[in-house]
C-alpha cells in the first residue's frame, strides 16, 4: 500500500520543498514521509534523553541559592534564550508523534494522514506559543492551579491507554512505556510551557524554592521526573537492542540501561524532596 | 513517441572467490515495456554472460527477483522500463541486492539464511484443529475473510525487511510477523499461545515502530504495518479476532 502523504491544500509547498532535500527526500521516495518522521522520532527521543539527564545533572550542582542565581544568569543571552527555544521542537514534536503512534497501534485509528497535519498544526502553534511568552516575558499563572489542570490531564490520557493495554498480553515494560508516554506527552510541553511564563519562574532561586515548598508540586515534579526517565530508559533500549544480535549483549544493555536511569531517578528524586 | 530508451544500469557486483565488490556499467537500448529481468536476462545474452541475479516465477508470485532499484526494493520482474523512468526521473539505475542476507555472487543473497527468520515464526499450521464434522468447513466470519486474503498475499520477498528501521539483528522482520499473524487468523490452527509467544516476544512486534516503511514498499500492496498494528491492539488474542 502506498503510504505517500496526499499532497493537497496547504502542505503542498511544504513537502514540495522537503522533497528537494538531499538525504530526506531518497528516504522519502523509497521508504516514505513516515520513515522519516520514525527517524525525527528517534533522534527528537535521543535529544530528549540526554537533555533530561543533563537537567538533571546541573540543576543538582546549583543547589544552593547564590549558586543558582550566578549561574542561571548565562540563561539571559539571546544564543541561549533561542536554543531554550528550539528546545521545544523535539520537545513537541516527539509528544505529538508519541501520541499519534499511540493512536494508531493502541486505538486503532489508521487515518494517519489527517494525524501527522493535526500534529504539525498543533506542533506550530506551541512553538509560537512558547515563543511568544519568551519575547513577552511578562506571563504568570497559579503554579497549583496550572499543575492540577495539567495532572488532571495527563491522568486522563495515561488512564485511557492504560484501561486499553492493561489486560493485554504485552510485556509489562512496553505496557509502561506507552502508559508513561501518553502521561508525558501533556506533562512535558507544559513544563516547557510553564518555566517559560516569565524569566523568574525558572531562573531566580526564590521563586523556584517558593513553588517548591508546596508539596503538590513537589509530587508533580517527582511523577514527571520518574516518568520521564522510565520512558528515556526504555526508548534507548529500545532502540540501542535492534542493533545487537546477541541475547548476552542485550542483557548487558539492559543493566547499563538501568544503572544510569536508576542514578539519574536518585539524583533528581534527592533534589527534588530537599528544595 | 519514442518506443526505446538508452538506459545506464550501475550493478553492484560481488566476486565471493576474491571477496571484491565493485560497481559495473552496462548501457543498454531497450524498449519501453521491457521488464527488469529482461534486461539482466539481455545482459547476460549480449554483454556479460558472468552477472548473476536470481528469478523464478517472473510474475510477482515468488519474490526471488527482489533487488534494490535506486535504494528502494523491488521485484525485477515487475518493474517495466517506462515505469521505472517516470518513477525515478532517471535512465540511471542503481542495481544492488537486497540487504537482508548475505550476498551469494551479485545480486543473489543467501535466501535460505533469509528465511531462518521466517522459520522462527514456524510459516504453518503447528496443531491443526480436528476435521470439521460433514457438511461443515471450517468457518471464517466474513468480516474477517477479506483481511485474512489480504494478508495471506505476502510472498516472503523480503522488500519489507530490506527497508525497516529496526534493523535485521533483534527483530523477526514484517514477513516473519505477518506469516505468524496470517495463521492466528487461520482457523484450523490451535496452537495459538506458542503463535501469541513468538508474536509478543523479545525479538517480536516491540521492535516494531510504526515507521510503516514495509507498507510503502511492498509489492503485493498488504499494509503489513495495519497487521502488526492489530497484533499491537490485541486483536489476535482470543479466537473471534479470525
Amino acid at each position: 500500500m502506498n503510504t505517500n502523504m496526499a499532497k493537497a491544500g496547504a502542505e503542498s509547498p511544504v513537502l514540495s520543498l522537503l522533497e528537494r532535500l538531499p538525504v530526506l527526500s531518497f528516504y522519502a521516495r523509497t521508504r516514505g514521509w513516515h520513515y522519516v518522521i520514525s527517524w525525527c522520532n528517534r533522534i527528537a527521543g535521543l535529544l530528549l534523553v540526554i537533555w533530561l539527564w543533563l537537567h538533571i545533572y546541573f540543576l543538582a550542582f546549583l543547589y544552593t541559592p547564590s549558586t543558582y542565581d550566578g549561574n542561571m544568569k548565562i540563561f539571559r543571552y539571546f544564543i541561549l534564550v533561542f536554543l531554550q527555544w528550539i528546545l521545544s521542537l523535539p520537545v513537541i514534536f516527539h509528544a505529538f508523534n508519541g501520541g499519534r503512534l499511540i493512536l494508531y497501534e493502541v486505538f486503532g485509528k489508521r487515518n494517519d494522514e489527517t494525524m501527522v497535519r493535526w500534529m504539525i498544526g498543533l506542533s506550530v502553534i506551541y512553538i509560537g506559543l512558547v515563543g511568544l511568552f519568551m519575547i513577552m516575558g511578562n506571563q504568570s499563572a497559579s503554579p497549583f492551579f496550572f499543575w492540577l489542570l495539567m495532572l488532571l490531564t495527563a491522568l486522563i490520557c495515561g488512564y485511557g491507554v492504560a484501561r486499553k493495554l492493561w489486560h493485554s498480553e504485552h510485556s509489562i515494560f512496553w505496557k509502561l512505556q506507552r502508559i508513561s508516554g501518553a502521561f508525558l506527552l501533556v506533562l512535558v510541553p507544559a513544563h516547557l510551557l510553564f518555566m517559560h511564563l516569565n524569566p523568574s519562574v525558572a531562573m531566580e532561586a526564590s521563586v523556584v524554592i517558593e513553588r517548591m515548598q508546596n508539596w503538590f508540586i513537589k509530587a508533580v515534579d517527582l511523577i514527571l521526573a520518574v516518568a520521564a526517565l522510565y520512558h528515556g530508559g526504555y526508548g534507548l533500549f529500545s532502540v540501542l537492542s535492534e542493533y545487537l544480535s546477541s541475547r548476552i549483549l542485550r542483557k548487558g544493555l539492559v543493566c547499563v540501561v538501568a544503572f544510569i536511569t536508576i542514578i539519574f531517578a536518585w539524583i533528581g528524586i534527592r533534589l527534588i524532596l530537599t528544595v | 513517441m519514442d518506443s526505446n530508451y538508452k538506459l545506464t544500469l550501475k550493478i553492484k557486483r560481488y566476486n565471493p572467490d576474491t571477496k571484491e565488490s565493485w560497481v559495473q556499467d552496462y548501457v543498454l537500448e531497450v524498449g519501453r515495456i521491457l521488464r527488469f529481468t529482461d534486461l539482466f536476462r539481455k545482459i547476460n545474452n549480449e554483454l556479460d554472460a558472468s552477472l548473476a541475479w536470481n528469478s523464478s516465477c517472473e510474475h510477482a508470485q515468488c519474490g526471488t527477483c527482489a533487488v534494490k532499484v535506486n535504494g528502494k526494493p523491488l521485484l525485477a520482474c515487475e518493474l517495466l522500463v517506462e515505469n521505472a523512468v517516470n518513477q525515478f526521473h532517471t535512465t540511471i539505475f542503481h542495481i544492488e541486492p537486497i540487504t537482508i542476507a548475505p550476498v551469494v555472487r551479485d545480486l543473489i543473497v543467501d535466501l535460505e539464511k533469509a528465511y531462518e527468520r521466517v522459520n522462527e515464526a514456524k510459516p504453518y499450521i503447528i496443531e491443526p484443529a480436528k476435521n470439521p464434522s460433514q457438511g461443515n468447513d471450517y468457518q471464517i466470519f466474513p468480516r474477517n475473510l477479506e483481511r485474512y486474503v489480504d494478508a495471506t498475499r505476502c510472498i516472503n520477498c523480503f522488500c519489507c525487511a530490506t527497508v525497516c528501521i529496526s534493523s535485521h539483528k533483534g527483530f523477526l522482520g514484517p514477513n516473519a510477523v505477518m506469516a505468524s499473524i496470517v495463521r492466528l487468523m487461520d482457523p484450523r490452527e490451535t496452537a495459538r499461545k506458542e503463535r501469541l509467544d513468538t508474536l509478543y516476544s523479545e525479538k517480536g512486534i516491540y521492535r516494531c515502530h510504526t515507521s510503516k516503511a514495509c507498507s510503502f514498499v511492498c509489492p503485493k500492496e498488504i499494509d503489513v504495518a495495519h497487521f502488526i498494528a492489530l497484533a499491537k491492539e490485541g486483536r489476535f488474542k482470543s479466537k473471534d479476532s479470525r
